[in-house]
């Protein structure tokens, strides 16, 4: 039986290693073993993106991946987007420019899916905007600041 | 949820091994976002998952054979790996289209098309797709494999007869380069919502005339189901108002559609006349 395993992944660029038991997501681990609570389980559906945790490169929901599958991965948290401790992303500036969140619960989620959708794409329109963040949900409602957030990200970003 | 036997099998034989026997609480994952919603809401409790994603070099390429005849998708690649691909974009534009409001972009980094048909929850959105497009599933078996329609593997509401010792290796679609095909979602709540229906439809159109129709209806039935009846009534059909309103009255007379939290039955009828009319309309326009 192995409903327990020893997982090794990259955490923020840092190598690590955790104990986790079969049926544990990676938000519950990031939570109970690294004290990193940037990425919170709201909805539990996949749906809101709390949650949102970056592994390889792509935005997964932590609240539906399994902890046991972060083997050799290398996750990213918001915690680990700021380039230095006095410095911050660029998408991070602009979401605290445009005013884009209230209570700022769902935050770190829509951060991080909109540093991976200007990869994807340089200069999203409302439309592209609005259907990549289908699945994060502010319940403050500051979703046109956060539509002005991504613009203004996307600007910093291209130089602008 | 509560603990379970987690294995990661790196061949097909290591995989049979471990579903050995008649435990349904022994199942197959793929990338496991369904799954972990039945775990949370314990409607489904494991013994042991026998996961899939180490087979995934062999599983989970997308391919496109030299003759340009067919597509194989192994049945590990994931939404998002089909949603980007070039080759898919190329020669099934329908299927790129229906990932834009398909769950979400985390969803998508992460179900796997295979997980996606063993689920057979009748709302999803590319079953009716697959179906439409004629597509055949490559299943194995310790017995050997075998091929078989899209539709045939569903038998009802998350119900399908896939054996207990089956694993869905690829999808195969073909390829014909004068069809045409579309998917309507319709949703009655939020533009993301679960569909109340949806409806795939796939065709050729000669001189005018629609060929070879293909028509699925889903999310309003307990499977996706294709409307032999009105394919077949369609078959040879101008597209004009006349005959889409006969269409639309065929399709509503031939499916057995349920009232459900989306949408009264009457409702999802009249839905299911307009927008098949609608859908079959745009495609006789398209160029």
């Amino acid at each position: 039986m192995s409903t327990e395993r020893t997982v090794r992944f990259s955490l923020n660029g840092r190598a690590v290693k955790a104990h986790v038991a079969s049926h544990e997501s990676l938000v519950q681990v990031l939570r109970d073993r690294f004290d990193l609570f940037g990425s919170r389980e709201s909805c539990g559906q996949g749906l809101c993106g709390c949650c949102t945790v970056i592994v390889d490169g792509k935005p997964v929901s932590g609240c539906l991946y399994l902890a046991s599958f972060l083997d050799g991965t290398s996750v990213q948290t918001i915690e680990g987007l700021a380039p230095a401790d006095d410095r911050l992303d660029p998408v991070q500036e602009a979401f605290i420019e445009a005013g884009a969140f209230q209570c700022g619960f769902c935050t770190p989620g829509f951060i991080l899916m909109t540093k991976h959708l200007l990869a994807e794409n340089r200069a999203p329109s409302d439309d592209d905007i609005r259907h990549y963040l289908t699945g994060n949900l502010c319940r403050c409602s500051a979703y046109p600041e956060i539509v002005a957030a991504v613009k203004l990200a996307a600007t910093k970003q291209r130089g602008g | 949820m509560r603990p379970f036997d987690l294995v990661e099998p790196a061949t097909l034989e290591e995989a049979f091994h471990l579903l050995e026997g008649d435990d349904p609480a022994v199942r197959p994952i793929g990338g496991g976002t369904a799954l972990m919603l039945m775990m949370k809401e314990q409607v489904f409790r494991p013994v042991r998952l026998v996961s899939l994603r180490h087979l995934a070099p062999q599983f989970g390429a997308i391919s496109i054979d030299a003759d340009h005849r067919m597509i194989r998708f192994g049945a590990t690649t994931s939404f998002s790996e089909l949603e980007h691909s070039a080759v898919v974009a190329r020669h099934l534009p329908v299927v790129v289209r229906t990932m834009r409001t398909l769950a979400n972009v985390r969803v998508r980094n992460v179900a796997t098309l295979g997980g996606n048909l063993a689920h057979a929850d009748p709302h999803l959105d590319l079953p009716p797709v697959w179906i439409a497009l004629g597509a055949q599933i490559v299943i194995e078996n310790p017995a050997g494999p075998r091929i078989v329609p899209a539709e045939d593997i569903f038998e009802g509401y998350y119900e399908t007869n896939l054996r207990h010792d089956d694993i869905i290796r690829e999808i195969r679609v073909p390829l014909n380069a004068s069809q045409r095909a579309s998917y309507v979602k319709i949703t009655t709540r939020s533009a993301h919502d679960w569909p109340a229906l949806g409806i795939a439809v796939r065709l050729e159109m000669k001189d005018g005339l629609a060929h070879h129709p293909r028509i699925v209806l889903s999310a309003a039935t307990n499977k996706p189901t294709r409307l032999v009846r009105t394919e077949a009534l369609a078959h040879g059909q101008p597209i004009t108002p006349a005959s889409l309103r006969e269409l639309g009255e065929a399709a509503v007379s031939e499916a057995d559609i349920a009232s459900d939290s989306r949408g009264s039955a009457d409702y999802k009828k009249h839905l299911l006349r307009v927008h098949l009319g609608r859908a079959l309309h745009a495609l006789a326009l398209e160029e």
